[in-house]
């Protein structure tokens, strides 16, 4: 029980083993008990409520701070997600009906009642639409939001639970970040803007395929869009090596070009999230956890990796960090040592060369991150608006680890970084360029017409 | 009686968990004494359950020969979370196990009381667990707190529900040794049975230091006993004024409806806990399968 402590004290002791345990947690609820399936709201209250879908929902975005769960707790919250058996096909097809306005099988050409994957707080069924388009429908189970609205409001409770007992952690700016990226999730209009968004951005690339949303069949409590198929992360295991590191290449490419060209970062990499078609060709999926940035707050996070990776300047690191609000001001501690601390975080895009992330990386960079004692750790903070970033270090390195994905991770760096807009360094940046040469022809035709 | 210092709370919610996937058959002969379209099995697993469990166990503690005998012969002080889940072990059996395993559960408990003789130090009384009259009290103790616990903290059954919820349990009692004739078969019949008993109770010395106890158990970690507290808070709310009186708790704040809240979700956490125990799930959805069909 120890446990619900999202971020504890004894989190480096954790970390060791934390980066396949990571992954495996995509895996949950794949088995749908149709047989438990949730009959009434009622059911979906009893199941959901009570704090349990926002203990569910912390469970999902632990993985900010997953690394620092205790085994309990990592229990816990996966038994939790286990717990929520589907909606019965009637209950479903109310949903679709209250949000669409018609039964599913008016709206949809075809419908499948039978629901293929679960979402965090919905389900998934396939159907075709009237001018024969086969998509995902995400329907949200009813009475969900209101609950995990409700439950949110108790904020005594989760301080308590997220009680984080590192000196400098500020758990209000957590917390507060946490509820509004829970609230943003229970309004799938949200995730259908974004979602269009990053399908929008990445039209016509030659490796990055984001499903296309369909509006007009797009509610509060339901969100369609394309239908995609592919091979599961678990799947991509087994792939030939140079697959792996295909497929690690895009995810990659997709994660720091999302975030420097579109200042969008897609805070939920878990591995159930991708699709993955050979080639390195992947699908994403589930957008529900967005965040977005402004140039403001952008432009200190490209300082930091400029000054400590390209123009080797300690103090300008250092000056940027503090700007940033990671460290506060005139911290007497001095500079080799603040570098020497936030270096693992920069390790596999210091210098050009291929590199293999591994399982250690990975939880080396999760040791640090949670690494109390360090000298720094009483003047470093997380400001609220980059609580979602630690998931790169968290989650994204973990995934690539996972696959021992191998590349020149810091020539795919330098093509996507702003401020050194390399040359491609690979067969796929190659295939990118021309893909953004395209985009940008567009965009002036766009402006011009 | 020297009286051993209490042994730490280590492993509580863990032990409970265990009893519970114990008491819960894979492939019963039957239904057992109550199956799935009882009373008993809803209000089973509701949410105020833990709450019921330690307003009844502090009620229970008020009879001074039904505490001697816990204090004087268990291994209550030595290791009291072995007692409570062993307690729950019991109770999950009786509840869901088939006739034969109810049965027979019982029959071990029965044996075990034929031993547990003395007199009680305050009062001088002599007891004896197989003795009837604490048998009800102790039952009597449980399905009022369990009614109690789900009125204010869980889902309410109708009136004519906690009616047959007596009823049903009586069952319980019989298999101790009760009379049928003596055991309270409807709401009315508990509370009048409780408030004839309501002379006899005190506050011994020992219950108030095994209640001290388990309103603030030792060694459980941190974390839990924050929840603890108000766990604790809500099965002093839900006590009846005469048996906080006796304690000298003093009354806890009125529970207002976004204290109540509050408290379900304290619950909802603990039993997020729970079915976070090896098994606990399964168990669960084994349950939920049979009362489905």
């Amino acid at each position: 029980m120890a446990a619900l402590r999202l971020a504890a004290r004894g989190g480096a002791r954790y970390a060791g083993n934390a980066p396949r345990l990571f992954a495996r947690a995509g895996e949950h609820r794949q088995q749908l008990r149709n047989d438990l399936a949730l009959q009434t709201a009622e059911d979906v209250a009893a199941t959901l409520g009570t704090m349990k879908g926002v203990l569910m929902k912390l469970g999902q975005m632990a993985s900010y701070v997953d690394d620092g769960l205790s085994p309990a707790a990592r229990r816990t919250l996966s038994r939790l997600q286990d717990s929520v058996p589907p909606m019965s096909q009637e209950l479903a097809a109310a949903v679709v009906t209250e949000e669409l306005g018609r039964p599913p099988e008016d709206v949809f050409a075809t419908w499948d009642p039978q629901p293929i994957a679960a979402a965090s707080i919905g389900q998934v069924h396939r159907a075709i639409t009237r001018d024969g388009r086969a998509v995902a429908v995400k329907v949200q189970y009813p009475g969900i939001a209101e609950t995990i609205e409700a439950d949110l409001g108790n904020v005594a409770l989760l301080r308590r639970m997220l009680k984080i007992t590192a000196p400098a952690q500020d758990v209000d700016a957590l917390l507060a970040e946490l509820r509004e990226r829970i609230c943003e999730e229970l309004d799938y209009r949200k995730e259908a803007r974004n979602q269009q968004l990053f399908a929008d951005f990445y039209d016509g690339h030659p490796t990055i395929h984001v499903p296309r949303i369909v509006p007009e069949l797009s509610t509060r409590r339901v969100v369609t869009s394309d239908l995609a198929d592919g091979a599961r992360f678990a799947e991509l295991a087994g792939w030939p090596t140079a697959e792996r590191d295909l497929a690690a290449e895009t995810i990659y490419r997709f994660v720091f070009r999302s975030l420097y060209q579109a200042h969008a970062f897609n805070g939920d990499p878990h591995p159930g999230n991708y699709l993955f078609h050979g080639g390195g060709r992947v699908t994403f999926l589930d957008f529900g956890l967005v965040k977005r940035f402004t140039a403001e707050e952008m432009r200190p996070l490209a300082a930091m990796v400029k000054h400590l990776c390209v123009d080797n300047d300690p103090e300008a690191f250092r000056r940027a960090m503090v700007q940033a609000g990671f460290l506060v001001p005139d911290a007497p501690v001095p500079t080799p040592v603040v570098v020497d601390h936030m270096a693992v975080f920069y390790d596999t895009v210091r210098e050009r060369g291929p590199r293999t992330m591994t399982g250690e990386y990975a939880s080396a960079v999760t040791r640090r991150f949670f690494d109390f004692r360090s000298p720094l750790a009483h003047y470093a903070r997380i400001p609220r608006s980059y609580v979602i970033l630690q998931r790169i270090n968290l989650g994204l390195f973990a995934l690539l680890g996972e696959l021992s994905a191998t590349a020149d991770w810091r020539g795919i760096a330098e093509e996507i970084w702003p401020f050194v807009q390399g040359p491609p360094c690979t067969p796929m940046g190659a295939a990118e360029a021309g893909w953004r040469a395209r985009r940008t022809v567009r965009a002036h035709a766009a402006s011009l017409g | 009686m020297t009286a051993e210092p209490y042994a730490d709370a280590v492993g509580l919610v863990e032990r409970y968990a265990a009893a519970f996937v114990a008491g819960v058959p894979d492939q019963p002969a039957d239904d057992g004494f109550f199956g799935p379209a009882s009373v008993t099995w809803r209000l089973s697993a509701d949410l105020s359950a833990p709450v019921a469990g330690l307003r009844s166990v502090l009620i229970q503690a008020l009879h001074p020969l039904a505490m001697a005998g816990v204090d004087q012969h268990s291994e209550w002080r030595r290791d009291p979370v072995g007692r409570l889940a062993a307690t729950s072990a019991y109770l999950a059996t009786l509840a869901y196990g088939d006739r034969a395993s109810a049965s027979a559960a019982a029959r071990r408990v029965r044996a075990i009381h034929e031993h547990v003789r003395g007199v009680d130090t305050v009062t001088g009384r002599p007891y004896a667990a197989g003795d009837p009259a604490l048998l009800l009290w102790v039952h009597a103790a449980l399905v009022d707190s369990v009614l109690a616990a789900v009125r204010m903290f869980g889902t309410p059954p109708s009136a004519a529900d906690a009616d047959r919820y007596v009823a049903e349990m009586a069952v319980s009692a019989e298999l101790l040794g009760v009379p049928r004739e003596i055991i309270p078969a409807s709401v009315a019949a508990v509370e009048e049975y409780v408030a004839g008993v309501r002379p006899e109770l005190r506050r011994t010395p020992a219950a108030a230091e095994s209640m001290g106890y388990m309103l603030d158990p030792a060694g459980m970690g941190e974390e839990i006993a924050e929840l603890w507290q108000d766990l604790r808070d809500a099965a002093l709310a839900a006590l009846p004024g005469w048996a906080r009186d006796l304690y000298g708790y003093q009354e806890p704040p009125p529970v207002t409806p976004a204290r109540q809240t509050e408290i379900r979700q304290v619950l909802g956490v603990f039993d997020a806990v729970f079915m976070g125990e090896p098994g606990v799930l399964e168990a669960r959805q084994r349950l939920a399968l049979r009362m489905r069909s």
